[in-house]
């Protein structure tokens, strides 16, 4: 049976010159589990909206064609009805938690539909999303990947049978992701829920998709079963949408010849079936890593720090900690949300000071320096690049800091920074109405205007597809001759093992492991403490020899061969 | 030497305490980190009768021992509410600037009954009213606030407002405190060692301040787009001009024992006061 059925849907926004959805007719049936997948900007989010009512009753705008969900056609249908058929949980989730304590939230909706039973629907919305024992919890107190559970378990309550997520683990630490899949599972299989997400994820995918629907410029190119759709590995690459890394490599191998009569596989179980003729061939990938003992950049000395909290004891997040930080390092930090990632970064350009301790810039003791006197040596990306805009124009957001310095030819050095960003022809635009690629872009500009020496990044690579991301990278590679020491602090493992030189993990307040990729990945204990998830080509790897350390399908295809 | 250290060490603390942090952390303490009161347990319905008394009745009455005993009673529900630091601050400032501080310069220089009680009168008469607004607007979560406010006809959409106000302000806050950050780091104030210099660094402050303002308001109106959609799907339009949601809401208020207990207690206060005056 099909729960949404679409007929020749045409949609432009107003004031568009063209449209962004073009002629689509689409059936999806009901209990399905379906991955939407395309580049940024081809109307994946436009395409959702459409199925709740959103459009084109509260976004107008050119609407033809016929959407029917669950029996009902929504152009007949007002928001509200189809709120309560369609669930819809957005990227951006914690703008959409509205209520002060989470089973408030939880049940918000069902009071506004005067459900008298609206507590046990809110109630019965957390215990499905994993949310059970924290309904009187105030909502600053969840973590990142509760807080997405709570605005899951509002869209729950409702009891609709379609959920539709926007990119749902774009933000989240593996831990808190598999949480939210897990859930997502559930809800497909037992309670027979109609699951759409907007995923880049394809590992994701690859585990929990039953379907999988790529857009491109507004059109659905295919949807297929989740098996087939991803062994389309051209295809998909060249949308900027990247299959799982086992896959890829498996398709490189059947390019060389090998693998002959297997099916691509997606997933570590499908890869140890299809790889199983494959012998490790010893290779070790080397890496540049010369054990430096250059000068210190940043030196942490015995500090620690809490924050206020609202009730109770301050919450420690960091008790007596020693780190130091050599010029010339090429550093990853993580650890899972609320680990102190970013509170480390904003200790190290002095926005934060230590209660105890202290902290020294390349032998300055930085305690008693004014943060704008650091900024020629050290610089920070923040996670957000809108906090980063505060001017009209990213042209003067580039060259704020070296003007009010007084630089001499800040002109000219603005203009150059816009253009090895590529940036020269957005520049009087404002830096919050770019794509998120964009953006990104801009906020490394504004960071490495002044020349620092060390630069800090938080998540950079966050809310990115995977275009935007390999172009961030290259830009990385491309400013070393700018900033010598570079910190990002990220839950993208790949960007980790293909870019860091030193690991640091954080836990609990402390730096719980400090090395190369192969002491952290290789070190099962600290991987299951503190949640870290490995490039799966690397479990892959593990899976088929224990020797094996391989962090890149490169290195998969060098490390293992057909007997 | 060490004195001094200690000193320059308070100094850094005060202004590191009063930071857009520390407010956040007051206001969030102040609307919900008090909720397992005595005051926060109470019926909205019967604390917002209560404080149309104790806020209105002394502006009325010039009686000595009914303000003193007034007083007394809204300290003691202060002290129950957990009221939070910054929130008291607020309220001592105030109250010495509007008469407080006539009060003690008319003590100091010699003044005499006759002009000493008059002002006490009204002193007590303003710090009985604040007070009482601090219990009843500090102690009670905005929650509970705005649905005893509903109870009494206010609209929904005022109710909802403070609830909703309440959950951005320290969202607001704390994107405020990031934009601040990023002109700190990338700003070049001038240099504050001497007082000319100190004077200009705060013309400087007070301009950055500003400027603040402009992104703020612009990354503000990015979020609200999603906060704005989804409470179309939530409802929040049907709830407006649904009565059930109203009758539905309501109901969830119940006076109990305590809330007969705590008028009870005020009442018989405050008729013993009135008594006292008639005696004395």
């Amino acid at each position: 049976m099909n729960i949404i059925e679409i007929e020749n849907l045409t949609y432009s926004y107003p004031a568009a010159k063209s449209p962004i959805l073009k002629n689509i007719s689409l059936q999806i049936e009901k209990g399905d589990f379906l991955a939407v997948v395309g580049n940024n900007g081809c109307g994946k989010s436009t395409f959702c909206k459409a199925l709740n009512g959103l459009i084109p009753h509260f976004i107008t705008g050119d609407f033809e064609g016929k959407v029917t969900v669950g029996g009902l056609d929504t152009l007949k249908s007002d928001v509200g009805t189809l709120a309560c058929k369609v669930g819809y949980v957005y990227q951006d989730f914690e703008n959409q938690i509205v209520r002060p304590t989470v089973l408030d939230d939880a049940s918000y909706a069902c009071l506004n539909y005067a459900m008298p039973d609206y507590m046990e629907r809110g109630k019965e919305a957390l215990s499905l999303c994993g949310l059970e024992g924290r309904e009187d919890d105030y909502i600053w107190q969840l973590s990142g990947g509760q807080t997405h559970l709570l605005a899951l378990a509002g869209a729950v309550s409702l009891r609709p049978d379609i959920l539709i997520l926007d990119e749902p683990i774009a933000q989240l630490d593996p831990g808190h992701a598999d949480k939210i899949y897990g859930v997502l599972r559930e809800l497909n299989e037992k309670q027979g829920k109609t699951i759409i997400v907007i995923e880049h994820h394809t590992e994701y995918i690859a585990d929990y998709c039953k379907h999988v629907m790529l857009m491109k410029d507004g059109k659905i190119a295919w949807k297929l079963p989740t098996n087939e759709a991803l062994c389309r590995v051209e295809e998909l690459q060249s949308c900027n949408i990247f299959p799982p890394q086992i896959t890829t490599a498996a398709y490189r191998m059947k390019q060389n010849g090998c693998l002959k009569d297997q099916p691509l596989p997606t997933t570590i179980e499908e890869g140890s079936t299809a790889f199983q003729a494959l012998r490790y061939s010893g290779f070790k990938p080397l890496k540049n890593i010369s054990k430096s003992c250059a000068e210190s950049a940043v030196q942490f000395r015995d500090v620690s720090l809490s924050y206020r909290s609202v009730k109770g004891d301050n919450r420690i997040v960091f008790d007596h900690l020693d780190l130091e930080i050599r010029k010339g390092e090429k550093i990853a930090l993580i650890g899972s949300n609320g680990a102190g990632k970013s509170t480390l970064m904003k200790l190290m350009v002095g926005l934060l000071k230590p209660e105890t301790g202290d902290i020294f810039l390349e032998g300055e003791n930085i305690r008693n320096k004014k943060t704008e006197n650091l900024s020629r040596k050290i610089s920070l990306v923040y996670q957000n690049p809108e906090e980063m805009f505060i001017k009209d124009s990213i042209k003067a957001d580039i060259s704020y800091a070296m003007q009010v310095r007084r630089m001499e030819n800040f002109q000219e050095r603005t203009d150059r920074l816009l253009d090895r960003f590529h940036l020269t022809e957005l520049k009087d635009r404002d830096g919050r109405l770019l794509s998120g690629g964009q953006m990104r872009r801009a906020s490394l500009a504004i960071g490495i205007a002044l020349n620092p020496g060390i630069l800090l990044l938080d998540e950079p690579t966050a809310n990115l597809d995977i275009a935007t991301r390999k172009e961030i990278m290259r830009t990385l590679t491309d400013i070393k001759d700018i900033t010598e020491t570079v910190m990002i602090a990220t839950h993208d493992m790949q960007l980790v093992c293909e870019w860091a030189e030193r690991i640091l993990v954080l836990y609990q307040g402390k730096v719980v492991a400090d090395g190369t990729r192969d002491d952290i990945f290789g070190n099962s204990s600290i991987v299951e403490t503190v949640g870290i998830r490995p490039p799966e080509i690397f479990s892959m790897g593990q899976v088929l020899d224990k020797k094996a350390f391989c962090y890149t399908v490169d290195e998969f295809l060098q490390s293992f061969e057909e007997a | 030497m060490r004195e001094m250290k200690i000193k320059k060490k308070l100094s850094e603390n005060i202004l590191d305490k009063f930071s857009i942090d520390f407010l956040r952390n007051q206001v969030l303490k102040n609307a919900y980190g008090n909720d397992d009161t005595v005051i926060a347990r109470l019926d909205p319905r019967i604390l917002l009768v209560w404080y149309l008394f104790i806020g209105l009745v002394p502006w009325f009455v010039n009686n000595l021992w009914f303000l003193i005993a007034c007083f007394l009673l809204v300290l003691v529900t202060t002290k129950l509410a957990r009221v939070a630091g910054l929130v008291l601050l607020l309220f001592a400032i105030g109250v010495f600037t509007q008469t407080g501080y006539l009060l003690i310069v008319s003590f100091f220089f010699g003044g005499n009954t006759s002009t000493i009680i008059p002002l006490l009168i009204l002193t007590l008469k303003v710090a009985t009213c604040s007070l009482a607004s601090i219990t009843v607007f500090s102690g009670l979560d905005p929650d509970r606030l705005s649905n005893g406010l509903m109870w009494y006809g206010c609209p929904e959409r005022l109710s909802f407002s403070i609830s909703y106000a309440y959950r951005v302000l320290p969202m607001l806050m704390e994107e405020f405190q990031n934009i601040l950050l990023s002109f700190r780091m990338r700003g070049n104030p001038p240099a504050h060692e001497t007082f000319w210099g100190k004077v200009k660094y705060l013309f400087y402050q007070t301009k950055i301040v500003m400027h603040a303002f402009y992104p703020l308001m612009l990354n503000t109106a990015k979020r609200s787009r999603t906060t704005v959609e989804a409470l179309e799907i939530k409802g929040y339009r049907y709830a407006a001009v649904n009565k059930n949601v109203k009758k539905i809401k309501l109901s969830s208020m119940k006076i109990t024992y305590n809330d007969l207990l705590f008028l009870a207690v005020s009442f018989l206060w405050i008729s013993l006061s009135i008594l006292a005056s008639k005696i004395f």
